[in-house]
């Protein structure tokens, strides 16, 4: 997986995150360690496509759980993009 | 004046099913106005400004349809109002009106304010097109004018009278008003925007007594014979309202992330329940509730086609339809 979309996913959830001085990592939960909302999941599913400029991704996971889940997510849909 | 959000939630939410409001007339619902004034002016805008700056698009754009949504169903009321005043049968229901209008016009000055001086939009040159743009004025505005209207060609003919107060107060304020303030009261609160917040509270507040005065009027309806004509009046005016509430006219954001889709899909029925419930809780606390299967089936059948029309304006499909496709 590409290490700087992993760091770009981080950086992003991050900020969206109301968490002050938390350094995100793979393993976080987004709903649960991070205190992301639904709908800041919306936003973030919106905000991800528009910086990796995603237009179709090949997607059949229903819900993303962890930060690593979204790293994955999005640098497979790099990655075949690129292709 | 201090009514806490669950005393507001159990005011829109919980009155019409546990009844507890069935004594309360015309005269009290006027003595509650005297008791529950508040201000515009009175509310310090520049606490909300900052926030609203630093909020990222997506955040911006669904507080402000939400707020446009509100605006134009507060303008609509405010104008719409006068034949039921004119034309009620009782002065203390006439009297108790009077004083709705007043707040109606509140709520449509609140909403002005908050645009201008937190989101910093030219009210004068923008409101027009804002309104235009809502699925409130394309699709219930005319009808609620229409109905209203009638009220005066009949010289307050009680059928078109209470055909009238049930666009009115059962389905504009009861159904889309209550589902769209609590779900914007919510946004507010999750974005820090306490002005917002204190500013729907007020304007929740109010609509509680709006939705009892249609309560009152309703039952009265069923308990002189009137029943059958609510009910179908009721089931065309909700049928609108679902349609409302989907918004066809209204391009939806919808993630190609599948999570995030799902998501988006799932706050948006969320919304529509709360809306639907309220049909059913509404039909029971008016004396109606063998009503309610055939319209809470009508509401859904009218989401369905609002999907299908959001499909043909947009030529793609819903979030909700998108979801529906995956499973």
């Amino acid at each position: 997986m590409d290490s700087n979309v992993s760091a770009q996913v981080r950086k992003i959830v991050s900020e969206m995150s109301p968490l002050d001085g938390h350094t995100v990592t793979s393993a976080d939960r987004l709903m649960e360690d991070l205190g992301l909302d639904s709908m800041t999941l919306v936003e973030l599913s919106l905000v991800l496509e528009s910086e990796f400029e995603l237009g179709q991704i090949d997607d059949s996971a229903p819900a993303l759980v962890t930060v690593g889940d979204v790293e994955e997510l999005i640098g497979r849909a790099v990655s075949d993009r690129s292709r | 004046m201090t009514t806490t959000h669950d005393e507001l939630e159990s005011l829109l939410a919980d009155q019409p099913a546990n009844g507890t409001d069935r004594g309360v007339d015309a005269h009290a619902l006027y003595q509650r106005w005297e008791n529950q004034h508040w201000a515009v002016g009175e509310l310090d805008y520049e606490q909300d400004r900052a926030v609203w700056a630093g909020l990222r698009p997506f955040r911006r754009r669904e507080l402000m349809h939400s707020l446009a949504e509100l605006e134009v169903g507060e303008a609509s009321v405010t104008a719409t109002l006068s034949s039921l005043i004119e034309h009620a049968r009782f002065e203390s229901d006439q009297l108790y009106l009077a004083t709705q209008i007043a707040d109606e016009a509140r709520h449509v000055k609140f909403f002005q304010t908050y645009l201008e001086r937190v989101i910093g939009m030219d009210v004068a040159a923008e409101t027009p097109e804002l309104r235009a743009r809502t699925d409130y004025a394309h699709y219930f505005d005319p009808e609620l004018r229409r109905v209203t209207r009638r009220v005066h060609a009949e010289s307050g003919n009680p059928v078109a009278w209470q055909a009238a107060s049930t666009y009115y107060h059962l389905v504009t304020e009861g159904v889309l008003a209550a589902t769209a303030l609590r779900t914007t009261r919510q946004l507010a609160r999750s974005l820090g925007l306490p002005v917002l917040d204190i500013g729907l509270t007020n304007v929740t507040r109010d609509e509680s007594r709006h939705i009892s005065f249609g309560f009152l009027a309703a039952r009265r309806a069923v308990s002189e014979g009137r029943g059958d004509a609510l009910a179908a009046t009721y089931t065309e005016a909700v049928e609108l309202a679902a349609t409302v509430l989907v918004g066809p006219q209204t391009e939806q954001p919808a993630p190609v992330i599948r999570a995030g889709l799902e998501q988006r899909a799932a706050l948006l029925r969320a919304m529509w329940a709360v809306a639907r419930d309220r049909v059913e809780r509404q039909l029971r606390s008016v004396g109606l509730p063998d009503a309610a299967p055939a319209t809470t089936n009508a509401f859904d059948r009218a989401v369905g086609r609002a999907l299908d029309e959001y499909a043909g304006r947009w030529g793609r499909p819903h979030p909700v339809r998108s979801v529906q496709q995956l499973t």
